[in-house]
């Protein structure tokens, strides 16, 4: 018989203190590089866009595209587990509670949400499919939509201070918490946690029991979308973070840490690109190669980062980070989650043929058709590079930082 | 504790509550106390490690059913 102390040894170390945020880029990079060989990469607005599209359906509305349904798309699945893995998590670490923000900062979730919705479709992608997995995936468009981050990120960052000076009482008011885990013992939120863990892993067996390969692929991805969500909850992965603290705190931690994902991300998808790794369903070398290269270079990249970027900032979570914190229970980020769904459908069918008409054509530019493979990746190892000195640079002097 | 000036962050997600923190503590003078209230798990690392690049002092933080109580004297 195992001692009891060493098993509470091992609970506290997994879920007492927040993981480093390092470590948790280094374990999500590990998950999007089997994501690329069991399917397609980390990606996170398809999944709102689908769920979108069978809400609007569900209500008899098929103007706006119909979709696969949503327990057959792999985006969709990956979002709704990381919800549940996050859940799963802040149940165990006793961090859940049901936080309801004061009025304003709901709308700010719910109008938030609604850019990235926007932003999204308009630049063909957000910080996940956009950048933590497109930089890394060599697409030019990935370079733009960065940049369109960065400068959203930083308005908005103008605004949230603006906000905070001029009108205070937005963020000020009732606030409510529901359901907190309380110290002692066991508690409900633990019960609840292993029963959830026992109905989905009833879920995955349903999906493998089925047999077919593409049941299989789904099976695989509700496994990762539930570690995705427990991992991000645990080291509180956060790409807006990232973009945000170099003109807020000046803090460099978390910008680094989604540098050291994307560099094992490079070395990851760099290797499958090239030998044209990842033929669970035979999919031919030069779609393996196009792997997250969106037709978005570079005008539309870079206005749809833009757009996205003021979003994310403004609700305080993008894409995937809403969804790690609407499963720990804020609800300003539920409200995220409801514009985004809500104007991912509307804004594909009605706002990006807009933008279409006017900017010029967009494309898939995949950087090594032009600079090589050793070129593109030099490339982009430079502009981490940049960026990490100009983080750590701004971190010791705040030129750039606000607070 | 003692403290001379509580600072309401309960429902606040990132990055509301070191926002208002930081607006909070420049209104105070030196030595004095900030208690601060929040319910964002995300803040037991973000107040001890902004109260460090900062140089303001973090005294202590006490957790009850739900909400973390922080204690932050100013430099």
């Amino acid at each position: 018989m195992f001692k009891k102390g060493i098993l509470r040894e091992l609970y506290d170390s997994i879920f007492a203190k927040s993981w480093p945020m390092w470590f948790g880029g280094v374990l999500l990079a590990i998950l999007n590089i089997l994501l690329f060989v069991i399917k397609y990469p980390w990606g996170g607005s398809g999944g709102y866009l689908n769920i979108g599209q069978n809400l609007f359906g569900s209500m008899g509305v098929d103007s706006l595209g119909t979709s696969t349904a949503i327990n057959m798309h792999t985006v969709a699945i990956l979002n709704i587990m990381i919800v549940l893995g996050a859940f799963v998590s802040s149940l165990f670490s006793k961090e859940f509670s049901i936080k309801i923000a004061p009025k304003g900062e709901l709308v700010k979730g719910l109008i938030g949400g609604a850019l990235m919705g926007i932003g999204s479709m308009v630049g063909v992608g957000c910080t996940t499919g956009g950048f933590f997995t497109g930089v890394p995936a060599l697409s030019g468009g990935a370079l733009f939509l960065t940049a369109g981050f960065l400068i959203g990120t930083f308005l908005a960052m103008k605004y949230i201070l603006w906000e905070m000076e001029a009108f205070p009482n937005v963020s000020m008011g009732k606030s409510y918490t529901f359901l907190p885990g309380t110290k002692e013992g066991m508690g409900w939120q633990r019960w609840l946690a292993w029963i959830l863990l026992a109905g989905i892993i009833y879920v995955i067996s349903g999906y493998n029991a089925e047999g077919s390969a593409a049941m299989k692929i789904l099976g695989w991805h509700i496994i990762i979308g539930l570690t995705l969500g427990f991992i991000l909850q645990r080291s509180r992965y956060c790409i807006v973070r990232a973009f945000r603290e170099p003109f807020m705190t000046g803090e460099s931690s978390a910008p680094v840490a989604i540098m050291i994902g994307l560099l094992i991300l490079i070395f990851g998808f760099t290797v499958l690109k090239y030998f044209g790794v990842g033929n669970v369903a035979e999919t031919a070398v030069r779609a393996i190669e196009m792997k997250a290269v969106y037709p978005s270079f570079w005008s539309k990249a870079l206005i749809g980062g833009t757009i996205f970027g003021l979003g994310m900032t403004i609700a305080g979570g993008c894409a995937i980070g809403t969804l790690w914190r609407a499963g720990e229970g804020h609800l300003k980020l539920w409200m995220s989650i409801l514009g985004f769904t809500v104007m991912a459908p509307v804004s594909k069918v009605f706002i990006v043929p807009v933008f279409e008409s006017f900017l010029p054509e967009s494309q898939k530019i995949f950087l090594p058709d032009y600079l090589g493979y050793t070129g593109s990746v030099l490339m982009v190892l430079g502009f981490i590079l940049l960026a990490y000195i100009f983080v750590k640079w701004n971190e010791k002097t705040g030129k750039f930082s606000a607070l | 504790m003692n403290f001379d000036q509580s600072l309401d962050c309960k429902g606040l997600s990132c990055p509301m509550p070191i926002i208002k923190l930081s607006k909070a503590i420049k209104g105070m003078e030196a030595g004095q106390v900030l208690e601060m209230i929040g319910t964002d798990p995300g803040s037991k690392t973000d107040v001890p490690a902004w109260c460090e690049k900062t140089g303001n002092e973090f005294l202590s933080m006490e957790e009850l059913d739900g909400e973390t109580k922080f204690y932050i004297k100013k430099k």
